[in-house]
């Protein structure tokens, strides 16, 4: 074996631990509670989770797109929030070393070790229309002028970093970093999601904050294609989130099946019951190949982009429907507050809407297949 | 202080298959892991490195691929790490592998302290140590719960069936640990990139001046004729399905008579 894949044996083994004593057990309190519980986030903080990915000339562990998708894989078998907060954070720092010059790169990525950074597009008048957003910044000497409100930002409240795409002209988009120690920054409303109920999702608002050119993402007007490139690292890692999901749901409906008895036979032998537990590990196993493949393509510079929308798309639309088997399989439990699957469903009913959304998926999807055959 | 810390990799699986013809444990497609007490002994030395100073070497016998665990042991925090590893070592039981892990120990030269946890979870023999410091004609001390590092000594804390000991042993020693003695700690996942400008020094059987016939299968007098997986335990569990309270009272007469509630109760 060579460093690359002693490396990944090393983590994994570690986080498999990691999950099955941290973060699982936790799993119906962080949903419950709403909040990370068992001071998860100061563990993770601790053992380095938010560097994994992070090169190491800043620090970091400087683990490949395939084993940080892994990592997070795994930690979505326990908790599905936990998963999508570390989503979150890699994809901004994807961003900052992709787009990023070298002056922001060195303030701001060694911090990303202990500090969350979150990326910023959503605003009341514009989401998946990035040109509807109203946020903007404006040149005065050497400073940018930063005004705007963004809401919805993953790690919202909880990030301290926030990489925000404001309007630089009426149809320029662009990207800035800013933090939260900045003059004029204020955290505002926190949303009350229906899943995903660990992830802090709230809103920035920003009051003539003042950066120089150093604290612009890529140059001006590069915003859409950074916006992209975002969320397509965000939509591998959400492939691995919705198959730590769908693993989950496994685990509960193969565990149930063999114990439950009806009629003196366990219910995993009957053809119904059997029908529906191996839909769910076909679509555990295609997003996870999905979302391999769009990570091994990442790490070996081609594109990604189809691969990446087919694990959101084809994942999330699964594990809702992996859900709703799993708690028809169950019945009563199923359908109870006390037990884990009604929440796994509404985890990945988020992953139908954020990063882009299913139709948005489809649409990329359809039009890249015609753009090759053409 | 100079520390070698002995590990063992173990399947990572509870479910060990065997292997019919050979009687040992079936590795083929199972993930390997540290073995979980000899985390426990890791811990111990990496503690006791903090508080006196010293030097903590992580030590397996076992092929190459072992070496995954040594460097997930200098992730943890160790400072070297040395395989064994050599064809003439297969098919070794705990008396063929103690006889090498002592002359590796030699090798070394001028060890304080060895420390191994109090058996593996794969084969459950808690063996080697004792068998290790037979052969280096060092004190050893097993089961430990707790240690306190001195200057040439540690203060050791075990509690046994039916006693509970505090020993005062002057180094060199050797020390098995228990898996109550202390928290190992999670690798760090920057330490694990880290760990690769550690030495990893893999030694051969001609490096270890051996006498051949106590190594590997011919070293190896432990003959096991059969091995089987364990029979599911049968239901013993008795169902008081009756009133309520006549099954309350049931339940009251049957831990009474198994001394489990006294008259008093």
């Amino acid at each position: 074996m060579d460093q690359k894949q002693i490396s990944k044996e090393i983590l994994l083994r570690m986080v498999k631990s990691f999950t099955e004593n941290e973060v699982a057990p936790y799993d119906m309190e962080i949903d419950q509670t709403r909040s990370y519980v068992n001071e998860l986030l100061d563990k993770i903080k601790k053992y380095d989770f938010l560097s994994t990915m992070l090169p190491e000339e800043y620090g970091g562990a400087g683990f490949d797109g395939e084993t940080t998708a892994a990592m997070i894989n795994e930690i979505a078998r326990g908790n599905a929030s936990l998963g999508v907060t570390l989503e979150g954070h890699f994809k901004s720092i994807d961003q900052i070393v992709k787009y990023g010059n070298q002056a922001l790169k060195d303030e701001y990525l060694p911090q990303a070790k202990s500090r969350i950074i979150a990326f910023s597009m959503t605003e009341p008048s514009g989401g998946s229309n990035p040109l509807g957003i109203t946020s903007h910044a404006e040149k005065k000497g050497d400073e940018w002028v930063i005004n705007g409100d963004k809401i919805m930002i993953t790690n919202g409240g909880l990030a301290e970093i926030y990489c925000v795409m404001v309007k630089t002209a009426p149809k320029e988009l662009s990207f800035f970093v800013v933090d939260k120690d900045m003059e004029g920054f204020e955290y505002g409303k926190q949303e009350n999601f229906l899943g995903l109920t660990g992830v802090p999702v709230g809103e920035i608002v920003m009051n003539n904050i003042e950066v120089d050119d150093n604290h612009l993402l890529g140059k001006v007007g590069m915003g859409k294609e950074i916006g992209d490139s975002a969320h397509n690292d965000a939509r591998v890692l959400m492939g691995a989130v919705l198959t730590g999901i769908m693993e989950h749901e496994l685990n509960i409906v193969t565990d149930y099946a063999t114990h439950r008895k009806a009629m003196d036979t366990p219910i995993i032998q009957m053809q119904g019951i059997q029908r529906k537990v191996a839909d769910i590990a076909v679509a555990k196993e295609t997003t996870k190949l999905l979302y391999q493949k769009a990570a091994w393509l990442k790490d070996h510079h081609q594109d990604y982009e189809e691969e990446a929308a087919m694990a959101k798309a084809y994942g999330s639309r699964s594990a809702v429907k992996s859900g709703d088997d799993a708690l028809q399989i169950l019945g009563g439990y199923g359908y109870s507050l006390d037990y884990p699957v009604e929440h796994l469903i509404r985890d990945a009913r988020a992953m139908e809407i954020a990063e882009g959304t299913v139709e948005k998926m489809r649409t990329a999807i359809a039009l890249i297949e015609a753009k090759n055959r053409a | 202080m100079k520390i070698v810390v002995c590990i063992k990799q173990v399947p990572e699986t509870t479910n060990v298959k065997i292997n019919e013809k050979t009687k040992n444990i079936d590795r083929r497609g199972l993930g390997g892991v540290i073995n979980s007490y000899d985390l426990h002994a890791l811990e111990t030395a990496l503690e006791i490195k903090r508080n006196v100073g010293g030097e903590v070497i992580t030590m397996t016998m076992g092929p190459d691929d072992f070496a995954v665990s040594l460097r997930e042991t200098l992730a943890l925090g160790a400072d070297s790490s040395i395989l064994l590893s050599d064809r003439a070592f297969a098919g070794a039981d705990t008396l063929a592998t103690g006889y090498v892990l002592g002359k590796a120990i030699k090798k070394i030269g001028d060890v304080d302290l060895v420390l191994l946890g109090q058996q593996s979870v794969d084969a459950d023999t808690g063996q080697v140590g004792p068998i290790m410091a037979e052969l280096l004609q060092i004190p050893q001390v097993t089961y430990a719960n707790e240690v306190i590092a001195e200057n040439n000594s540690l203060l050791i804390k075990r509690n046994l069936d039916n006693v509970a000991q505090e020993i005062t042993a002057q180094l060199p020693l050797l020390l098995t640990v228990t898996d109550t003695i202390n928290q190992p700690q999670y690798t760090n996942v920057v330490e694990i990139t880290k760990s690769f400008a550690k030495p990893i020094t893999t030694w051969h059987a001609s490096e270890l001046q051996l006498d051949d016939s106590r190594v590997g299968q011919a070293g190896s007098p432990t003959i096991v004729r059969s091995i089987s997986s364990p029979e599911k335990a049968a239901k013993v569990g008795h169902k008081l399905t009756n009133d309520p309270r006549e099954a309350a009272a049931e339940l009251v007469a049957i831990l009474k008579k198994q001394n489990i509630l006294t008259e008093e109760d």
